[in-house]
C-alpha cells in the first residue's frame, strides 16, 4: 500500500501543484488545467484502494477483468525556468460519509503526497482549492492565499490580482479554517518542513453549493500560477465555459427577489480589498438544488 | 487544526477485527458469504440460513462491527432493532465456511482483508463464492438463469459443467465483486454467483431463486439437501399471484408482457412491484 512510482524523473527541485475536487471544482480545474497546458507526464499513483470504493467493475463473459478506483495520480514537466510535479486526485477520502477529506485517511492521504515531493527533492507545495467569500458573481475574482510561512508574504504580494486571507475581510479576528486536502496538505508540508501555500479563487457565497464548476475563478488561480512559474498562458478556451457558467448563474440572479437583489448589489461597491465586519447580508434565493452542499471543502468566514 | 482532524476519525478499525470463539476443524474449505444488506429476493439470507440449519452450522467467529458500520444511532426494521453483524459459521462434516454478514458501510478494503485473512489464514479456505440477487425482467413463470463471475479463468473452466451464465456488465460495482476482486490480489480463486430475480419479488423473499442457488451448492458440494421444502413455498407464491392476475386485468397485462419479453413503463413496475409486494404480505 502507498505509492506506485513509474519512472525516475531525476527533477532539480521542482514545485508541486496539487488539486483535489471541492468548491467550484476552482482549485482541481486550475491544476489540470496547468497539467495539460504543461503537457506533463504521468509518473506515478498513489495505490486507491485503501482509500475509496471502488467506483467502476467491468465484466466480460463471466471473468471479472478490472476494478477501477477514483485515480491519484502524480505528473512531471520539466521547464525551462523550473521543474514542476502535479498531484490529482480525483476524490476525497473521507471517514464518517462526509463530502470531503476528513480523519486519518485525509492525513495519510496528504502524507503520502509530502512523501513523494521529498523523494524528488521537492521544496514547495502549492495547492489550490475555493475561497468562499461576499464578492459578487460579476466580479472578477480575488485570489487569497493562505501561506505556510511569513518568508511567503511579501511574494504573495506581488502575484496578480492576489491578496492575502486576511485581507479580505468579515473574518473575525482574522482565523480560518481551509477543510478539506487542499487545506490539510498546507499543514502536513509545514509539518514536515516544506514550504506550501494554498491559492484559493473566489466565489459568492450563495454559489459555494452550486453542482456546476465556477471557472473563472479557476482562471484567476491559473494567472498566478503564470506567475509563479514565469510563462505565458493563452486562457481564451475558458471563455465558452464562463460564458455557459455565468449564463446560469444570471438566471438564479435576475430570479432574485428585488430586496435581495438591491442588497446583494451593493457587494460591487464595497471596497474589496478593506477588512471589518460584514455589512452586507443579503438574503439569499437559492434554488432547491443548491441546498445540501457547500457546508465544506473550502474556506469560509469564520 | 491537525489535531482536529484527527478527532474526527471515529470508531477506529482494530488491526485484526475479527474475534474467534473457536477454531474450526476444517479442510481447505469454500468459503460462502451472503449478504443481509440489500438483499435482493432475500437470496443472501435464505440460502444462508438454510444451509446453517440443514448443515448444523456452528458459529465461530466474528468481526467486529466499530469502525466498519455507523453507531451514529441504531436502525430499526418492523419496529426491530437491527445491529450489523458479521458472523462466520463452520459446518464441518461438509467442509464449508459460512460468513453472513452486513454489508459495511466504511472501510471496505479494510473489512473485506478482514474477511479473507480470517478464511484463509484460520481456516485454510481455498475457494471463494458469493451470493446476491439479481434485478431482472424475466417473470417468475419462466426459468431464471444463474448469472456468473470469475475472478480466474481456472475456476470458470472447472465450473463450466453447471447451468450457469456468463455475467456481462460495466458499472459500479457490488461488494461482492470487490471481495471477489481482492481474492484474485490473493490468489484465491473465486465466483459470484447472481440468480436472476424478478424485480417485483426484490422486497420479498423469491424461493424459486434460494432453490436454485441451493440446487448448484448441492451439486457442487454433494451436500444431500432436500429442497422440496422450496417447491411448496414456490408452487404457494404462484398459486397467490396468478389468483391475482385473475381478480385483476392490469396486473395480468402487466405479467403477460413480461412474459412475452416486453419491458414495462416505469409506472406499471412501479404498480406491479408494489401490488406483489403487498399480496405476499399477507
Amino acid at each position: 500500500m502507498g505509492i506506485k512510482l513509474y519512472r525516475e524523473p531525476g527533477l532539480e527541485n521542482p514545485i508541486m501543484f496539487v488539486g483535489w475536487p471541492g468548491i467550484g471544482n476552482i482549485g482541481i480545474m486550475a491544476v489540470n488545467i496547468l497539467r495539460d497546458i504543461l503537457k506533463a507526464e504521468e509518473l506515478g499513483e498513489i495505490e486507491s484502494w485503501d482509500f475509496f470504493y471502488p467506483k467502476k467493475v467491468s465484466i466480460r463473459d463471466g471473468l471479472l477483468e478490472n476494478l477501477e478506483f477514483p485515480s491519484n495520480t502524480f505528473y512531471y514537466q520539466r521547464l525551462e525556468k523550473k521543474d514542476v510535479l502535479f498531484f490529482i486526485g480525483e476524490e476525497q477520502p473521507t471517514e464518517g460519509g462526509r463530502m470531503y477529506a476528513s480523519g486519518e485517511k485525509a492525513y495519510r492521504m496528504a502524507n503520502l503526497v509530502v512523501d513523494m515531493g521529498l523523494k524528488l527533492g521537492c521544496q514547495r507545495i502549492y495547492t489550490s482549492g475555493a475561497c468562499v467569500s461576499l464578492t459578487h458573481h460579476q466580479m472578477r475574482p480575488r485570489v487569497c492565499a493562505v501561506v505556510s510561512s511569513e518568508n511567503l508574504i511579501e511574494e504573495v504580494k506581488q502575484y496578480p490580482n492576489t491578496i492575502l486571507i486576511s485581507e479580505t475581510g468579515g473574518r473575525g479576528e482574522g482565523e480560518g479554517t481551509i477543510t478539506g486536502l487542499n487545506g490539510l496538505l498546507l499543514a502536513v508540508a509545514k509539518k514536515r518542513g516544506l514550504e506550501s501555500m494554498c491559492l484559493m479563487g473566489e466565489i459568492p457565497d450563495w454559489l459555494s453549493g452550486a453542482t456546476f464548476p465556477y471557472p473563472k475563478a479557476s482562471r484567476s488561480v491559473l494567472e498566478v500560477f503564470a506567475e509563479i512559474l514565469g510563462i505565458e498562458m493563452d486562457l481564451n478556451f475558458l471563455k465558452k465555459m464562463e460564458g455557459q457558467v455565468e449564463e446560469i448563474i444570471e438566471g438564479f440572479y435576475v430570479k432574485f427577489p428585488p430586496k435581495t437583489k438591491e442588497e446583494y448589489d451593493q457587494r460591487k461597491s464595497v471596497a474589496p480589498v478593506e477588512p471589518g465586519t460584514i455589512t452586507v447580508q443579503a438574503k439569499i434565493y437559492v434554488d432547491e438544488r443548491f441546498k445540501g452542499g457547500g457546508g465544506e471543502g473550502g474556506e469560509k468566514p469564520s | 487544526m491537525l489535531m482536529n482532524v484527527l478527532k474526527e476519525a471515529v470508531g477506529k478499525v482494530e488491526k485484526n477485527p475479527v474475534e474467534i470463539h473457536k477454531v474450526p476443524q476444517l479442510q481447505s474449505p469454500s468459503l460462502i458469504v451472503g449478504w443481509q444488506t440489500q438483499d435482493i429476493g432475500k437470496l443472501g439470507l435464505g440460502v444462508i440460513d438454510f444451509l446453517i440449519e440443514k448443515l448444523g452450522g456452528k458459529l465461530i467467529a466474528e468481526i467486529n462491527p466499530l469502525g466498519f458500520f455507523n453507531f451514529t444511532g441504531v436502525r430499526f426494521k418492523d419496529d426491530l432493532v437491527q445491529v450489523p453483524e458479521s458472523k462466520f459459521w463452520a459446518c464441518e462434516k461438509d467442509n464449508l465456511l459460512i460468513l453472513k454478514s452486513d454489508e459495511p458501510g466504511f472501510e471496505h478494503y479494510h473489512f473485506l482483508n478482514s474477511i479473507l485473512d480470517f478464511a484463509e489464514d484460520q481456516c485454510g479456505a481455498k475457494e471463494l463464492y458469493t451470493l446476491n440477487g439479481a434485478l431482472s425482467y424475466v417473470a417468475h413463470t419462466h426459468p431464471c438463469k444463474v448469472l456468473t463471475v470469475f475472478n480466474k479463468p481456472e475456476i470458470k473452466a472447472r465450473l463450466r459443467d453447471y447451468e450457469l451464465e456468463d455475467m456481462n456488465w460495466e458499472g459500479p460495482p457490488a461488494i461482492s465483486s470487490y471481495l471477489l476482486w481482492i481474492a484474485k490480489r490473493r490468489g484465491i480463486p473465486g465466483v459470484s454467483l447472481w440468480p436472476e430475480i424478478p424485480f417485483y419479488l426484490a422486497a420479498r423473499e423469491d424461493p424459486q431463486a434460494i432453490k436454485l442457488t441451493l440446487s448448484f451448492l448441492n451439486m457442487r458440494f454433494n451436500l444431500g439437501l432436500n429442497l422440496e421444502r422450496f417447491d411448496q413455498e414456490i408452487e404457494h407464491q404462484n398459486a397467490k399471484i396468478a389468483q391475482r392476475r385473475k381478480e385483476d386485468a392490469e396486473i395480468d397485462k402487466a405479467l403477460s408482457a413480461l412474459e412475452r419479453g416486453q419491458r414495462l413503463e416505469e409506472e406499471e413496475q412501479l404498480k406491479l412491484a408494489r401490488e406483489i409486494y403487498e399480496l405476499l404480505g399477507k
